[in-house]
């Protein structure tokens, strides 16, 4: 069966699975306001990780969407304009300035041909100095209306939050699957030389897809933000991780050229949900980080490893 | 006398497909043997059976006259068998000493031996002609040579039984040489040779005995006295060939659809050249003076400089891949599994490639009109089999169909070919040959660089001889001959010859 051997399918049904067993073991767990909360915190890693999925496609790998994240989480509460009372203009900017960040990225890969890893590494290194003169040690309280509504908000009884989840997945989906663009990032990811010689624009779609992942991030550093009321240094630090494992754990070849992000779907759901049992089993902080860890290593062993390419 | 290596009635599937079904083949010492075959037909199984690499379902493998329950790599390394592959093994970036000893370095006090490997790998180069540096990175010298790196290695391990896969197809006229002279040394010494080819002269000229598979089985298993190439061809396709090399018709006309003035770009240095529409322009020469990237510079995929440039009408080189496609140039790479196909993906996406290249970015695409537009393709070139499997589940011949086919809906004017039909069955071969000749008689040009030379002297209309970075010489048809090409090619083109 087709169905059975896809990995999106397989790891929606590891949630299910995990779901229905947390909710027999744990009072609470299967309640629909903690599903429904478990669901808004895999919406903030399936932002990062949507932009994350389209490098990793793409071949590449971005290290700076969590430095991105909280680039965005800072700067967003010292820009208030009082003429602006729906509070879109600052959030704009600031989707601006991380897409731009994304851009940087970009073109320190496709042009001056440096390796993704040191490339975003460094980037990361120097929006984490940047963000530590600006914002200091203080955390910084957002009053914008619309991010306070994207926070809070439950349209419908839906978490405002995970409706722009669905939405950015509606979008990165008909993207990677149903336009030319994502089919040159799949061309670039699985052989690159072979891409250039069939005539796809290299440059520009290496440009374009670190300039989606800074953007995703700092759609995911506005959302964050909005849930915690307030940004500080190392907001994002929990995305990087969380959003290469989402993409991994979704099916998604690290080695570029293969994968979906109706995988990386289930798969930052499927994060949450491991987070969420950490914190059930009552540890202390440092036994939660290697229990998670750990969990994700194992997790990727039983699912993520793949075959040698030649 | 008994064999140094045989199989026995060995049968070999692959996801229940039968690949191989009850072969029996024999080396004798100091004896070539031939195993000819299309593409597909079993051969490298064949091949990977006798040293190892996989186990056969039925039958079995026997070294010596002994029956090997269980061989594995290992096994057939200490039994003296090395083969030489068609794809190379060799990594780019250690040196042709370091690649050739790799795996049976010399050691001393548990540290490698440098002197001992430079002293035994110099020996092992000496016998193929390779003079490099033996301290050169292997990513640094071109194709032919690599290849020859390869077999050095193979020698290096002294074998008693040499299996070589395709070895000459990629070497120039002069390394073939080389390598036929030391064939036959070293099976004058007693050594068990077993030779793949698909270049019928050589297999005439250096083998004694062959062995023919034709889908799995084994339809000959004779002495090669007494059998021409076109008896080979019948034995292979089962068929009788006809005429390999499709009739030619002069198709040229004067317009020119490239002309380039004080053209350079990587190796190639101040070249004049023009292409006429209507023509096929044969590119010959040894390998690695610099043909590829005459054609490279052209498509815009390496840097390029020239005095002045028409390309299509339109003045100035086009500087970069997606400008040269809108130019009407398309470029078919020699080496389909790195540069020209996209392996773990399907063969519908890699034929729509050139499109997706081209479309909007962000239009819809249409699933069923992609699918449509592959399944005329694959009609048009007889690829056969579900197109929705990955491309690296094809053999060779349809391999290069596909690198072919993604460019014909996009009516290109000039076709760059870069070896096209390298390590490609008979059959495919005469499919592309037609094809080029169809594509020159529409009018439109092609440019075919090939290490074939029978193949430039039956289909170009002009050729074009590189030594050295530069066109040493532009035979046109009426002198147009494998012994102009190839002394043209070694730097003798002054001497008189016949056309």
């Amino acid at each position: 069966m087709a169905v059975l051997s896809s990995r999106p399918f397989l790891t929606v049904a590891i949630v299910a699975a995990v779901w229905i067993a947390a909710s027999f073991a744990s009072r609470g767990f299967g309640a629909y306001g903690h599903l429904r909360y478990l669901v808004e915190l895999g919406a903030v890693i399936g932002l990062v990780a949507a932009g994350q999925t389209f490098v990793v496609i793409a071949g590449g790998i971005d290290l700076s969407v969590a430095a991105i994240v909280t680039v965005s989480a800072i700067s967003l509460p010292l820009l208030s304009w009082q003429a602006d009372p729906t509070g879109l203009a600052p959030v704009l900017v600031v989707l601006a300035l991380t897409t731009i960040i994304g851009l940087v990225n970009g073109l320190g890969v496709a042009l001056l041909r440096v390796h993704p890893m040191i490339m975003t590494l460094a980037m990361a290194t120097f929006l984490q100095g940047l963000l530590i003169i600006i914002a200091g040690g203080s955390a910084v309280t957002a009053e914008n209306p619309l991010v306070h509504w994207l926070g809070n908000a439950r349209p419908a009884g839906i978490p405002a939050g995970v409706l722009l989840w669905v939405a950015v997945s509606v979008i990165v989906l008909t993207v990677m699957h149903a336009t030319p663009f994502g089919a040159r990032i799949f061309a670039m990811g699985a052989n690159p030389l072979a891409a250039a010689l069939s005539g796809v624009p290299v440059t520009s779609t290496t440009l374009a897809v670190y300039g989606i992942s800074g953007f995703t991030s700092g759609l995911a550093g506005v959302l964050v933000l909005g849930m915690n009321g307030q940004g500080y240094v190392g907001i994002g630090d929990p995305y990087l991780l969380a959003s290469i494992a989402a993409v991994v754990l979704g099916g998604t070849s690290i080695l570029g050229g293969l994968g979906t992000y109706a995988g990386t779907i289930p798969g930052a759901i499927l994060l949450v949900t491991i987070t969420a049992l950490i914190t059930v089993v009552n540890a202390s902080p440092g036994w939660r980080s290697i229990l998670f860890g750990s969990l994700i290593l194992g997790l990727l062993l039983l699912s993520g490893r793949e075959q040698a390419r030649r | 006398m008994a064999p140094l290596l045989a199989a026995r009635g060995v049968s070999k599937s692959f996801f229940g497909n039968p690949v191989l079904r009850d072969v029996s083949i024999a080396l004798q010492p100091g004896r070539v043997h031939a195993l000819l075959g299309e593409n597909g037909a079993g051969k490298s199984t064949l091949i990977n059976l006798l040293s190892g690499a996989l186990r056969p379902d039925g039958g079995t493998i026997e070294v010596d006259g002994r029956a090997v329950a269980r061989m594995t790599p290992a096994h057939a390394r200490q039994a003296g068998i090395a083969v030489v592959q068609q794809e190379l093994s060799l990594t780019a970036s250690l040196s042709i000493a370091e690649n050739i000893g790799l795996g049976a370095y010399p050691k001393r006090f548990g540290l490698v031996d440098y002197s001992a490997l430079a002293a035994r790998a110099k020996a092992a180069c000496e016998l193929v002609g390779l003079h490099e540096p033996l301290s050169t990175p292997v990513g640094r010298l071109p194709l032919g040579r690599r290849q020859m790196v390869e077999i050095a290695k193979a020698l290096y391990r002294k074998p008693r039984v040499l299996i070589l896969d395709e070895p000459t197809s990629s070497l120039s006229a002069t390394e073939t040489k080389i390598l036929t002279d030391l064939l036959e040394r070293l099976r004058s010494e007693g050594i068990a040779i077993l030779y793949i080819s698909h270049r019928l002269n050589e297999v005439m000229t250096l083998c004694q005995h062959v062995t023919v598979l034709k889908d799995g089985i084994c339809t000959a298993d004779r002495t090669l006295e007494g059998t021409d190439a076109a008896g080979l061809v019948r034995l292979m396709v089962g068929r009788d060939p006809g005429d390999l090399f499709p009739q030619w018709r002069p198709s040229a006309s004067p317009a020119n659809a490239v002309s380039v003035r004080n053209f350079s770009a990587g190796l190639m240095r101040d070249v004049d050249l023009d292409i006429r529409t209507g023509e096929v322009l044969g590119i010959g020469g040894l390998v690695g003076q610099g043909q590829e990237d005459l054609l490279l510079g052209l498509y815009g995929a390496i840097p390029a400089r020239t005095a002045s440039a028409t390309i299509n009408g339109t003045p100035g080189l086009p500087g970069g891949v997606p400008r040269a496609n809108a130019l009407g140039l398309a470029y078919v790479p020699a080496d389909r599994k790195r540069e020209g196909l996209h392996l773990i993906h399907t063969i519908t996406t890699n034929m729509m490639l050139p499109a997706f290249a081209r479309l909007p970015a962000l239009k819809l695409r249409s699933r069923r009109a992609e699918r449509e537009t592959a399944r005329g393709l694959a009609a048009q070139l007889g690829i056969k089999g579900d197109l929705a499997r990955q491309a690296q589940a094809l053999s060779g011949g349809n391999q290069q169909k596909v690198a072919l086919a993604k460019w014909m809906p996009h009516d290109p004017v000039v076709l760059l070919l870069n070896d096209p039909t390298r390590g490609v069955d008979v059959e495919t071969k005469r499919e592309i040959y037609l094809m080029l000749r169809a594509f020159a008689a529409a009018g439109k040009a092609v440019v075919l660089l090939s290490s074939d030379t029978p193949e430039l002297v039956h289909l170009c209309e002009r050729v074009a001889v590189v030594r050295d970075g530069r066109i040493a010489a532009m035979l046109e048809r009426a002198a147009l001959s494998e012994e102009a090409i190839v002394s043209a090619a070694m730097g003798a083109e002054n001497r008189k010859v016949a056309a």
